[in-house]
C-alpha cells in the first residue's frame, strides 16, 4: 500500500475539484454571502449584557429587518441598533426575553406584521418556535460553536460554494439542496414552489434586498410565486386575544422598568398587501393595539411618502427605498420626540 | 467539540503541530494531550470538566488501594465507591428526570396524587461512555486483571483521550493506557492511513448520514401521520443507515485521529449489517459496548455456567440494561428486549436447526438478520410508543390507506443508499478496509480518497451533532 502516493493524488485532485466548483458557481452567477444564522444572532443579543443608554433595539419579523438600515439609523441618530427581528417569527419570545432576561431599559422598535404579531402564543407554533429557537440558542451556545462561527465567517465572505443557510434557501448550493432539486411528481403532494434567496446581509444584520431581486422582474416573480404558495394553505386563525394579552403584559413590564416602545408596521403592496386588508383589517388589529398600548404607533399608510415604495416581492423594500424609508422614518420620530436618547434630539 | 467542525481542524491542527514539535518531552507531551482533551470537552460546557476530575481522581484512588489492599472487604469497599460514583453519575445526570417521571406516575397509579416538577438536569457529553470506562479500570484492578497505571498522568489522560471520550470506543486500560508508557510516533504509513480514517469517518458522518439519510428518516419518525407501508419502511431503513454511518463514522474518526498521534484503538464497528444472527451482530455493533456489558454484566450474572435458565436471564438482563444504557426511556428499554430476544430464539433454533452457511443462503440469513434489526430500531428512534406502534403496523402492511409522506426521489435515493449498505458490508464482512485498500492500485485509491474529501466539502454539514453524543 504505498498511502503517500494515493495522498498527494488525493490532495491534488480534491483541491482542484473544489477550485473548480467553486468557479462553476461563480459562474452561475452566485456570489459570497453571510447566512442570517443564528450565531449572527446572538451576537446581536450579547449586545445587551451590558446595555448602554445609547442603544435602540429592533424586535419583529423580517420587514423590519430589510426596512430598517442600520448604518442609517447609526448615522442619523447617533444610537446603536441591536437587531433582533427574526424572519417569519412573532416578536413576543423576544420581547419576554429581553425584559425577562436584560438589564435594557432603552427605546426598543417593534415592528408589527399582524400574520406573525397576531399569530399564536402556542410554543410549538413555527412563528413562535423560531424566534424562542434563537432566545434559546443565545443561552445554550458553546464555546466551540462561537468559534465554528467565527472561523466560517472568511469562509463564507470569500468563497460562493459555501451557501447553506438556515433559511433552506432554494439558491443555496449544499449536496442536501442539490438533490432535493431532483424530487419530482406528486407522490407526496405538490411540491412546493422554490423559495429563492433575496437578501443581503452584513456581519450586524444589516439586512438589504438583494439586487438580483430588485432588477431582475423574473427572479423576483419566484419570490412572489414561493409567497402565494406559502400562503395560499389552510392556516391557523390569528390569536388576537392571547397574543394581545401577551404583549401588554410585557409591554408594561418593560415600561415599569423604564423603557419606551415604538410600534412600526412596515409597507406592504400588492397580493401580500391584499391578503393582510382582509384577513387582518387594519380597524381590528393594528389600531386595537395601538388603542389597548396607548404607545407610540407609526403605520405606514398614514405617510403619503410611503404609499408608493418599491417592494419587488411585496413584503420588503428594495435597498434605495430602505434607506429612504429609514432616514424618513428617524425624521418623523425626532419630529415627534419619541425617540428619548439624548443623542438624537 | 465535533470532529465536523472547522474548530476541530484549527484544535487538531495545533495539537499536531505540538505533539510534533521538539518543544515537549514525552511526559510534557502527555500533559499537553491532557490539557488539550479538557479544552476539547470544556468548549462544550466548562464546569462539567469537574465531572471528569471527580472520576478520576475517584478511580485512581480506588485503583491505587486495590493494588496494594490484600483484605477482601476493604478493597470491596474501594471498588463500590467507585461504582458508586460512576453509577451515581449516571443515575443523576441522565437518569434522574426519568426516575422522577416513572416515580410520579407509580403514585398516581396507586392514587396517591403527587406532581413533580422536571428537574431539568443537564446530559454531560458522553457521560456514559467514560464512566464505563474508568469503570472497567477500577473492576479489572479489583480482579487483579491488570496492573495499576504507572502515573496519575497516565491515568488521567486514559479517562479523558480526546479522540475518544465523548463516544467511544470504550477502551479498557490494558488497551491504552500501556501504550502511554513510552513515547508514540505514529509512522508515516500510520500518520497517512489516520488521515484516510478521518476523511472516511467524516464522509460517513456529513455526508451518507447527514446530507443522504438524516433528513428521511426526520421526515418520517416526525410525522404524526399513520403512514404508507413503503414510506414506513423506508424512514426505518434510512435511520438504521444513518446510525450506523453516525456512530461508526465516529468511531473511524477517532479511531483515525489517535492514529495520527501514534496511539492505536481497537475496532467499534466490523461490518454489522452482513451479521448472520444476533450473536454475530453483537460482535460487529458497537463492539467496545457489547464486550463491556459482557465482561462486566453477563458474565458476573452467571453467564451460560449455570444452566440454561440463568443464561437466559441473564442474557436479557443484559440487553434490557444494554437498552437503558442508550437512553432514559422505556422505548430503549423495548429495543433492547427485544435485542434479548432475538438473541434467546437465535440460541433456541441453533439447538434445533443445523445449517452450513454459504454464500447463497448467508445473504438470504444476513438480509433476515437486518430485517429483523430494522424492527428494532423503530423503537429506538421513535420518541413515543404511540409512533412505535403506527410504524410497526405500516411496516407490516396492516395500515391501509396510510399518508405518504416522502417523495419517489427521496425513495430511490435512500433505496440506493441502503442497498450499497448492505452489499458493502456483505463483500466487507470477512475482511477490512485495510486489507482492501493494501491491495487497491495506489492512483484509484487516491482518486477515492479525492471524491471523499470532495464530497464532505460540498455536503458543508452544518455541525450536526452525533446521535451517540445524547448516550
Amino acid at each position: 500500500m504505498n498511502l503517500r502516493k494515493s495522498f498527494i493524488l488525493a490532495s491534488a485532485l480534491g483541491l482542484l475539484a473544489v477550485i473548480g466548483w467553486e468557479f462553476y458557481w461563480r459562474a452561475q452567477d452566485r456570489l459570497p454571502n453571510i447566512d442570517d444564522n443564528k450565531d449572527l444572532w446572538a451576537i446581536q443579543r450579547s449586545k445587551l449584557k451590558n446595555p448602554s443608554d445609547d442603544q435602540v433595539v429592533f424586535i419583529g419579523s423580517s420587514r423590519i429587518l430589510f426596512d430598517i438600515q442600520n448604518d442609517l439609523w447609526r448615522k442619523h441618530t447617533g444610537t446603536d441598533p441591536v437587531m433582533l427581528a427574526v424572519q417569519g417569527s412573532s416578536p413576543l419570545p423576544v420581547l419576554r426575553d429581553i425584559v425577562e432576561n436584560t438589564d435594557f431599559k432603552g427605546t426598543m422598535i417593534v415592528g408589527v406584521t399582524s400574520g406573525l404579531f397576531f399569530s399564536t402564543t402556542f410554543p410549538e407554533a413555527p412563528p413562535w418556535k423560531r424566534a424562542q429557537s434563537k432566545v434559546e440558542y443565545f443561552n445554550d451556545r458553546t464555546y466551540a460553536q462561537r468559534l465554528n462561527h467565527q472561523l466560517s465567517i472568511p469562509l463564507q465572505k470569500n468563497l460562493a460554494f459555501i451557501r447553506a443557510g438556515e433559511e433552506n434557501w432554494d439558491t443555496d448550493v449544499d449536496l442536501k439542496t442539490l438533490l432535493s432539486h431532483q424530487r419530482k411528481g406528486e407522490r407526496a403532494g405538490p411540491l412546493p414552489s422554490p423559495f429563492n434567496l433575496f437578501e443581503e446581509v452584513s456581519l450586524d444584520r444589516n439586512v438589504q434586498m438583494l439586487e438580483r431581486a430588485t432588477n431582475d422582474t423574473a427572479y423576483a416573480n419566484t419570490i412572489k410565486v414561493a409567497w402565494q404558495d406559502i400562503l395560499k394553505g389552510d392556516r391557523p386563525p390569528p390569536d388576537k386575544a392571547s397574543t394581545m394579552a401577551f404583549f401588554l403584559e410585557y409591554a408594561t413590564k418593560f415600561q415599569e422598568k423604564g423603557g419606551q416602545i415604538i410600534l412600526v408596521r412596515c409597507p406592504s403592496n400588492g397580493w401580500f398587501k391584499e391578503i393582510e386588508a382582509k384577513a387582518f383589517a387594519r380597524s381590528e388589529f393594528w389600531d386595537s393595539l395601538v388603542l389597548q398600548s396607548k404607545l407610540p404607533s407609526y403605520h405606514y399608510d398614514d405617510y403619503p411618502q410611503f404609499r408608493n415604495l418599491n417592494l419587488p416581492e411585496w413584503s420588503h423594500l428594495s435597498k434605495e427605498d430602505a434607506d429612504f424609508f429609514t432616514t424618513e422614518l428617524i425624521s418623523i420620530f425626532k419630529n415627534d420626540g419619541v425617540l428619548t436618547n439624548p443623542k438624537t434630539k | 467539540m465535533l470532529f465536523n467542525s472547522l474548530s476541530f481542524v484549527v484544535f487538531l491542527a495545533i495539537v499536531l503541530g505540538l505533539y510534533y514539535s521538539r518543544l515537549f518531552a514525552w511526559t510534557n507531551k502527555k500533559r499537553m494531550l491532557l490539557l488539550a482533551s479538557y479544552v476539547f470537552y470544556g468548549l462544550w460546557n466548562p464546569p462539567l470538566v469537574v465531572l471528569l476530575w471527580i472520576s478520576t481522581v475517584v478511580d485512581w484512588t480506588a485503583g491505587k488501594k486495590l493494588a496494594v489492599l490484600e483484605n477482601q472487604r476493604k478493597r470491596k469497599l474501594w471498588l463500590l465507591l467507585s461504582l458508586f460514583v460512576n453509577l451515581g453519575f449516571l443515575a443523576f445526570f441522565k437518569y434522574g428526570d426519568f426516575l422522577l417521571e416513572n416515580f410520579t406516575a407509580l403514585l398516581n397509579a396507586i392514587g396517591v396524587e403527587y406532581t413533580a416538577r422536571p428537574m431539568d438536569i443537564i446530559l454531560p457529553m458522553g457521560i456514559s461512555f467514560y464512566t464505563f470506562q474508568t469503570m472497567s479500570y477500577t473492576i479489572d484492578m479489583y480482579n487483579r486483571r491488570i496492573e495499576r497505571a504507572r502515573t496519575f498522568l497516565d491515568f488521567a489522560l486514559y479517562v479523558t483521550f480526546f479522540p475518544q471520550l465523548v463516544a467511544g470506543p470504550i477502551v479498557r486500560a490494558k488497551e491504552l493506557i500501556t501504550q502511554f508508557y513510552e513515547e508514540k510516533r505514529a509512522t508515516t504509513q500510520q500518520f497517512l492511513w489516520g488521515l484516510f480514517l478521518l476523511t472516511i469517518g467524516l464522509f460517513q458522518k456529513v455526508v451518507l448520514a447527514d446530507t443522504l439519510l438524516s433528513g428521511t428518516a426526520d421526515d418520517v419518525f416526525g410525522s404524526r401521520d399513520v403512514l404508507h407501508s413503503l414510506d414506513a419502511w423506508t424512514g426505518t431503513l434510512a435511520f438504521s443507515g444513518q446510525i450506523f454511518f453516525d456512530f461508526a463514522g465516529y468511531s473511524t474518526c477517532a479511531i483515525g485521529i489517535a492514529l495520527l498521534l501514534g496511539i492505536h484503538l481497537p475496532d467499534n464497528f466490523r461490518y454489522p449489517y452482513a451479521a448472520i444472527g444476533f450473536s454475530d451482530l453483537w460482535r460487529r455493533w458497537h463492539i467496545s459496548l457489547s464486550s463491556w456489558l459482557r465482561d462486566y454484566l453477563y458474565i458476573p450474572l452467571g453467564g451460560n455456567r449455570h444452566g440454561i435458565t440463568r443464561m437466559y436471564v441473564a442474557l436479557t438482563l443484559t440487553m434490557l440494561l444494554g437498552g437503558l444504557w442508550h437512553g432514559a426511556a422505556w422505548t430503549f428499554v423495548v429495543w433492547g428486549a427485544l435485542h434479548g430476544i432475538y438473541l434467546i430464539v437465535e440460541r433456541l433454533l441453533r439447538g434445533a436447526i443445523k445449517i452450513k452457511i454459504n454464500a447463497w443462503n448467508g445473504i438470504i440469513l444476513a438480509l433476515l438478520t437486518y430485517t429483523c434489526v430494522n424492527i428494532t430500531w423503530v423503537f429506538f428512534r421513535a420518541r413515543e410508543f404511540s409512533t412505535a406502534k403506527n410504524m410497526i403496523l405500516s411496516m407490516f402492511f396492516l395500515n391501509e390507506d396510510g399518508k405518504k409522506v416522502l417523495y419517489t426521489f427521496d425513495i430511490i435515493k435512500v433505496m440506493l443508499v441502503i442497498l450499497g449498505l448492505f452489499l458493502c458490508h456483505w463483500v466487507m464482512r470477512n475482511t477490512s478496509m485495510k486489507a482492501v485498500a493494501g491491495k487497491t492500485n495506489p492512483w484509484v485509491f487516491g482518486v477515492f480518497w479525492a471524491l471523499l474529501f470532495f464530497f464532505i466539502v460540498i455536503s458543508q454539514g452544518s455541525g450536526e451533532q452525533f446521535i451517540y453524543f445524547q448516550f
